[in-house]
């Protein structure tokens, strides 16, 4: 397990990650999100003992990470632009690993590259974008540590190569407790994927939660009220996140859960109402809206 | 035999949960057969083992299939499980009659449509 408390990082005057608090339990896989800028990548630095940080702690297995070599052998960070030494080829820097890493598997590693077909004595210089990120990954894979840090997971990635890396961590997570703990801007891969997310904002952490349960406490609901009035009496009720009108028909974000809302909307004068599946990057722009400028959006007069 | 449309907006656990409930009910799978390890499925799959593990406990849940401990999980059978599917039915007509009855449409009207479908 890895806890964070009350963890903060500065560039200057730029509080890159400001008081987070966070927990990623064993054999899940936590996504993290956010905007441009968010202080993603420098909480993974921090969390994978590269960035010192200015408050708040750290604890990997219940120990400090930050300079403690025996917990960082457990633990593999793949930044978005992952270092290969100049002219090195993939069987070199697979030496490396495996000199750094005790549980480093060579067999293994020199198997997946046949399998996604890298050539392991080609110049890492000369790859693709996407070559480069599958070596990265598959050096990552095969050192054996229990977490697996990947900064844009899936960044230069075809649909294909996703596939075969999810198929590889499905694998080492039943198989050996792989803890991967990943950020990506395609919502739809960490929606699929992971068990928990944290959404990250202006270095703050905004949630975290599991999927099932963001979901649950907001409902879109596509509805045709019967009259203004109608239309009053609902919103006068619930809490309102954002609300959207094309013709008579409204789209509205509504605080509360699924039984919750029903009842509100069974409750007034409506030709057709149906509540309609959210997606994490509704809940996502909807978070980030409303922290930008708190209370503006907002239109309940609840709380 | 693809499990997970990713267009579709419902949880995954929710879509494996689903497909192996047809399965099972069509008889693809039959009773006391062995369900692929979790391990296996969310290989084939690309997806968390969590969420395999997830759409298991469901259908243990509602008694599609049970578990044997060390062993894996086996497809139940008999009667229980046509019994659920009947309810399932009852409820997706109830839903049909309801939107019937939201659009004004005589529920006799659509019966006597359905008496001119043919297979």
């Amino acid at each position: 397990m890895i806890e964070t408390m009350h963890l903060e990082k500065s560039f200057g005057h730029i509080r890159a990650v400001n008081d987070v608090t966070l927990t990623m339990a064993d054999g899940e896989i936590f996504g993290l999100v956010g905007t441009n800028g968010a202080g993603k990548s420098t909480f993974l630095r921090l969390l994978a003992g590269v960035l010192r940080p200015d408050g708040g702690e750290i604890l990997v297995d219940q120990e400090k990470i930050w300079d403690n070599p025996a917990r960082k052998a457990d633990l593999f960070f793949v930044p978005s632009d992952f270092y290969f030494f100049p002219n090195a080829t993939p069987q070199e820097m697979g030496a490396y690993f495996a000199a750094l890493y005790p549980k480093f598997d060579r067999a293994r590693y020199e198997k997946l590259l046949r399998e996604f077909g890298i050539d392991r004595t080609r110049r890492i210089q000369e790859f693709s974008k996407g070559m480069k990120r599958q070596t990265a990954i598959l050096l990552g894979i095969s050192s054996g540590t229990k977490y697996l840090l990947l900064d844009e997971t899936f960044d230069g990635l075809d649909p294909l190569m996703r596939q075969q890396v999810r198929t590889l961590f499905a694998g080492d997570m039943a198989e050996r407790g792989l803890t991967p703990i990943l950020t990506s801007h395609d919502l739809r891969d960490i929606e699929d994927l992971c068990d928990r997310i944290g959404l990250l904002h202006a270095g703050g952490i905004l949630l975290s939660e599991d999927l099932a349960g963001l979901r649950e406490g907001m409902q879109k609901v596509q509805v045709v009220f019967a009259s203004e009035a109608d239309r009053a009496a609902l919103l006068s009720k619930v809490s309102v996140k954002s609300d959207k009108k094309r013709g008579k028909l409204e789209t509205i974000l509504v605080e509360a859960n699924r039984e919750q809302t029903e009842a509100a909307f069974r409750a007034v004068g409506t030709v057709y109402f149906e509540i309609l599946p959210l997606t994490l990057e509704e809940v996502f722009i909807s978070k980030t809206e409303g922290m930008k400028s708190d209370g503006d959006v907002r239109t309940d007069s609840l709380d | 035999m693809s499990v997970i449309d990713y267009r579709d907006a419902r949880p995954i656990y929710e879509q494996i949960t689903e497909r192996y409930k047809t399965l099972i009910l069509k008889g693809a799978l039959l009773p006391d057969e062995q369900m692929p390890s979790v391990r296996s499925l969310a290989m084939e799959l690309a997806t968390n083992p969590n969420t395999v593990q997830k759409a298991y406990a469901e259908l243990e849940r509602q008694g599609f299939i049970y578990t044997v401990r060390g062993r894996g999980n086996f497809v139940s059978g008999g009667s229980q499980l046509l019994e659920q599917k009947t309810k399932e039915l009852a409820e997706s007509l109830h839903a049909l009659q309801k939107e019937a009855a939201d659009l004004g449409i005589d529920w006799s009207r659509v019966e006597e449509k359905a008496g001119e479908c043919h297979d």
